[in-house]
């Protein structure tokens, strides 16, 4: 039996996934760290052991991602845009533009009708645009990364933030705190900071419904709320957003191998 | 067993090496000048004032592309930092910066030249000539430069209309009157700085052999609409330089070399050889100024497949002949022969009929959208890559327009490259080929899409 494997290593989280016949057999995450060779190689076991998977039966690995040149078992290295949108496509054909929110930049991609890139763009070099920036600013308010979205949703009064820049933002979060604004406040200024950067993004490729959300800002239901608030439409979420790069990695190691 | 080792992807001309060893001696020969107690100048652009300085004796040397050849070599980064330490900030031009860092050092080193200036360093001048043209650091620059050199400040001033005024009734003559006034009274200055008289014979020949120049790297750039492409963008950087910056050379060489490229180009034409040594996968046009810092990039795309075939920056107009028996006065005679009337150039380079619907397009836009896009027709380009510079708004800021003209109207995609002419900080040549392999899906998807439509590539 032969078995395809996908690679994510991302700037924050690495994501494996190994399939066969197009089914998905077994899925991994763990924090990237600072050393993506050892993030690789504990992704291999870590896939492994779960799916009970000989690595003789892996027949293809394709590596995708920051780190992909540390996947030593890799046969190919794929960019991460094409990757996610051979994934996006897998899991839902009928989607057109795809906003893929990660730890280190926000690219937003058009698909044609056979899960093609026709478009993207990537974020500017600022982590502003980015998963880092909720980061950021959770670790100020001394807020888990994964209430943040919730908590954004019960503003009333979101903070405007003056400065587009995420090391601005922080210092400007923490003279909020000191002037005694609502954490949700802050938070939720963080949330239409970034979702106005992703909405222009997704204005220079222009939006085609259907429109998805991947990567790790697709767990976060307070940026999905506040994009669709901002761009008018209801957001298209995979059940795993995080994996659908690497999805799409294990999808082009079985194509690799036809 | 040897393994034959497999050629680099790039396919250098070998005419651009001569060419590019005039820009050496252009520096070689400042410097030879400054130690043999002649006038140096330093000079923005090739402009109007080259040929006139040359024609009375003095040697030019430019700091903008003394600049580029500071970041090609890798030795532009301290420079940068010190021009920062002076206070500069970091989001002025990268050739201004680096420039300033340079003086600088010089006035540390009591006016000598820095032992670490690759190709023999800029000597010091006694005059700084700025340009008002293009943007308001050539001139701005120029003017921080004075706070370091005992040297005067001069700027060139010379009419830069929007193309809708060009075409506004006797605007021509304006300017053209306006450029002999200003060049006059430059010509007035230099006599005064220099105590001798203008040598207007000289100027008949130090400022005669840009048409001539161009005319070669037009027939060049003709032979580049060819399949496979003849020569790659890299090559067109290394030459121009030695076109645009060519100081006190004579005209007759670089108009030579510029002919023995052509020759090379022809005979690449002629047996099908591309300006890579790879398959041309892709045909491509750089829009923007490069990233000097690291044209070698080039060299990986060309591995891709990847062939620029044009570029934005620096293409000559069409040669037109202009008749001069008219005009006697030396001065009128320099002015009129570049300074072209805009109608005649379009009509002389696209026809009467396509010139007239330019014209409209002008007179109702202010641009033309056929002028702005014709490259990219014209040369079958499937993808354009758009260098935004950080630092430098006169290039970079029409480039999310043109990125929307070229989908809309040609079906051409664009990738948008972020980086600076002189900054390799602000460049990330890993995620620029992490891109670049996902946008040739884009390319191959708009390829069908023009097939669709039916359009010629």
């Amino acid at each position: 039996m032969a078995y395809f494997l996908g690679i994510d290593i991302g700037s924050a989280t690495s994501k494996g996934i190994i399939t066969e016949d197009g089914s998905t057999v077994s899925r991994h995450l763990l924090p990237s760290g600072v050393n993506y060779r050892l993030a690789a190689q504990e992704m291999v076991e870590g896939l492994l052991a779960k799916s009970g998977v000989a690595q003789e039966d892996i027949a293809c690995t394709v590596a995708t991602g920051q780190g992909s040149a540390n996947v030593e078992i890799a046969d190919q290295e794929v960019a991460d845009i094409r990757c996610c949108a051979r994934g996006i496509f897998s899991i839902f054909p009928s989607v057109r533009t795809v906003i893929d929110v990660q730890g280190q930049s926000t690219q937003v991609l058009r698909l044609n009708g056979e899960g093609q890139v026709a478009n993207f763009v990537v974020s500017e070099k600022c982590a502003s645009g980015s998963g880092r920036f909720l980061d950021i600013i959770a670790n100020v308010l001394q807020i888990k990364l994964e209430d943040i979205g919730p908590l954004s949703l019960e503003s009333k009064n979101p903070v405007t933030f003056t400065t587009g820049c995420a090391v601005f933002g922080e210092s400007e979060a923490v003279s909020r705190v000191s002037e005694g604004v609502a954490r949700e406040d802050i938070i939720a200024g963080v949330h239409q900071a970034l979702a106005e950067k992703i909405s222009s993004l997704v204005g220079k490729v222009g939006l085609e419904e259907r429109c998805a959300i991947t990567g790790g800002g697709g767990l976060n239901t307070g940026l999905i709320k506040w994009i669709e608030r901002k761009l008018g439409i209801e957001l298209l979420v995979p059940p795993e957003p995080q994996l659908v790069t690497a999805l799409g990695a294990a999808i082009m190691a079985e194509e690799a191998c036809k | 067993m040897t393994t034959e080792a497999k050629p680099r992807a790039l396919n250098r001309l070998q005419s651009m090496y001569a060419l590019r060893a005039e820009v050496d001696k252009m520096y070689e020969g400042g410097v030879e000048a400054s130690e043999e107690g002649r006038p140096v100048a330093w000079v923005m652009l090739e402009g109007w004032s080259n040929a006139i300085l040359n024609a009375m004796g003095v040697n030019t040397v430019f700091p903008e592309n003394y600049s580029s050849l500071c970041a090609a070599q890798g030795v532009a980064t301290p420079f940068l930092e010190r021009s920062e330490a002076e206070g500069y900030p970091t989001h002025l031009c990268g050739y201004a910066r680096t420039c300033v860092g340079y003086s600088s050092r010089m006035v540390e080193l009591d006016g000598k030249i820095p032992p670490e200036a690759p190709a023999g360093g800029m000597p010091k001048p006694i005059l700084l000539v700025a340009s008002g043209e293009v943007c308001d650091a050539r001139f701005k620059w120029f003017q921080s430069l004075g706070r370091f050199f005992d040297a005067p400040v001069w700027t060139i001033e010379s009419p830069y209309p929007g193309l809708r005024e060009r075409l506004t009734e006797g605007a021509h003559e304006r300017n053209v009157n306006f450029l002999i006034n200003e060049l006059k009274a430059f010509v007035a200055f230099l006599e005064k700085l220099l105590g001798k008289k203008m040598d207007w014979d000289a100027l008949e020949h130090t400022g005669g052999g840009t048409n001539e120049i161009n005319r070669w790297r037009w027939e060049i750039n003709e032979l580049r609409k060819a399949r496979p492409g003849p020569m790659n963008t890299r090559d067109f950087w290394s030459a121009v330089t030695a076109a645009l910056f060519r100081g006190a050379a004579n005209p007759d060489v670089i108009t030579k070399g510029f002919e023995r490229m052509y020759d090379e180009v022809k005979e690449r034409v002629n047996n099908g050889i591309a300006g890579i040594n790879r398959p041309e996968k892709y045909r491509l046009s750089f829009e923007g100024l490069p990233p000097w810092h690291s044209l070698g990039f080039l060299e990986q795309l060309a591995e891709r497949g990847w062939n620029f075939v044009i570029e934005s920056a620096y293409r000559p107009p069409r040669p037109i002949t202009i008749d001069l028996s008219k005009y006697s006065d030396p001065m009128e005679r320099y002015v009129r022969r570049r300074y072209r009337r805009l109608e005649d150039s379009l009509e002389e380079d696209y026809g009467p009929e396509e010139a007239g619907l330019i014209i409209d397009e002008i007179l109702c836009d202010g641009v033309s959208r056929r002028m702005g896009l014709r490259h990219i027709r014209d040369y079958q380009v499937d993808g354009v890559v758009l260098h935004v510079l950080l630092t430098c708004r006169s290039t970079s800021a029409g480039l999310n327009l043109l990125q929307h003209r070229l989908l809309d109207v040609l079906k051409v995609p664009s990738l948008v490259i972020e980086g600076d002419i002189i900054d390799v900080s602000a460049f990330n040549p890993a995620e620029a080929l992490r891109n670049a392999e996902t946008f040739e899906e884009t390319m191959d998807h708009y390829r069908k899409v023009r097939k669709e439509l039916g359009m010629p590539w």
